[in-house]
């Protein structure tokens, strides 16, 4: 599933360690769910978008809407 | 275990599974050492070669109780997907062993070896991840 993961993590300057720490899971995780290697689950995916202060569909696009 | 950082639940495993295994290489050399100079029969033979097969058992509950506690969801997806690439390897093994055992093409499988060839295999999948992630193109 594509996201705007990496671009929301530059805007504020944030390593994938340190957004990692913030979830709780390992450096891998955040580089999977990152790369569209993984998606993470419905509470992972509230807990990515409310650190972002945003809406899931905000960090997360809707495989239906997929170009 | 060790592709990924310690967190608790990756600690608790290594404190439980080796112990787990130095009682296990223990028990193994009493047991064999045991059976061949003492030349039990009936229920003690059964006993002392049952005992090393006690920890190797509990090593399996470990496993287990590590993909409970494991918090990181993403890790926990990959030893997983590992653990049925293992279990897909032992059964496949198993099943063309069957089938030249029953043409008399081969001896009795050492059905004992099931569990470590698990293992190994459980481990290869994990190897085979880690290359698989060094090998797939980043967006």
């Amino acid at each position: 599933m594509n996201n705007r993961l990496k671009v929301l993590r530059a805007e504020r300057s944030w390593s994938q360690g340190d957004l990692a720490e913030a979830l709780e899971v390992s450096r891998q995780s955040v580089n999977a769910i990152e790369t569209g290697r993984y998606d993470p689950s419905l509470p992972l995916a509230f807990k990515i978008a409310e650190l972002f202060g945003l809406a899931i569909e905000d960090v997360f696009v809707s495989p239906s809407k997929e170009a | 275990m060790t592709a990924y950082p310690m967190n608790p639940a990756r600690r608790r495993f290594t404190w439980r599974f080796v112990p787990l295994m130095i009682g296990y290489s223990v028990l193994m050399v009493f047991s064999t050492g045991t059976i061949a100079s003492q030349h039990p029969a009936g229920s003690t033979l059964a006993m002392l070669a049952l005992l090393p097969a006690i920890p190797l058992v509990a090593t399996i509950a470990v496993l287990g109780l590590y993909l409970v506690e494991e918090t990181d969801e993403f890790v926990r997806h990959r030893h997983v997907v590992a653990m049925i690439w293992a279990v897909g390897a032992v059964l496949a093994v198993a099943t063309v062993w069957g089938f030249l055992r029953t043409a008399g093409a081969v001896d009795e499988p050492p059905v004992y070896l099931a569990y470590p060839f698990w293992c190994v295999c459980y481990a290869l999948a994990q190897g085979g991840q880690i290359v698989a992630d060094r090998l797939a193109v980043r967006p």
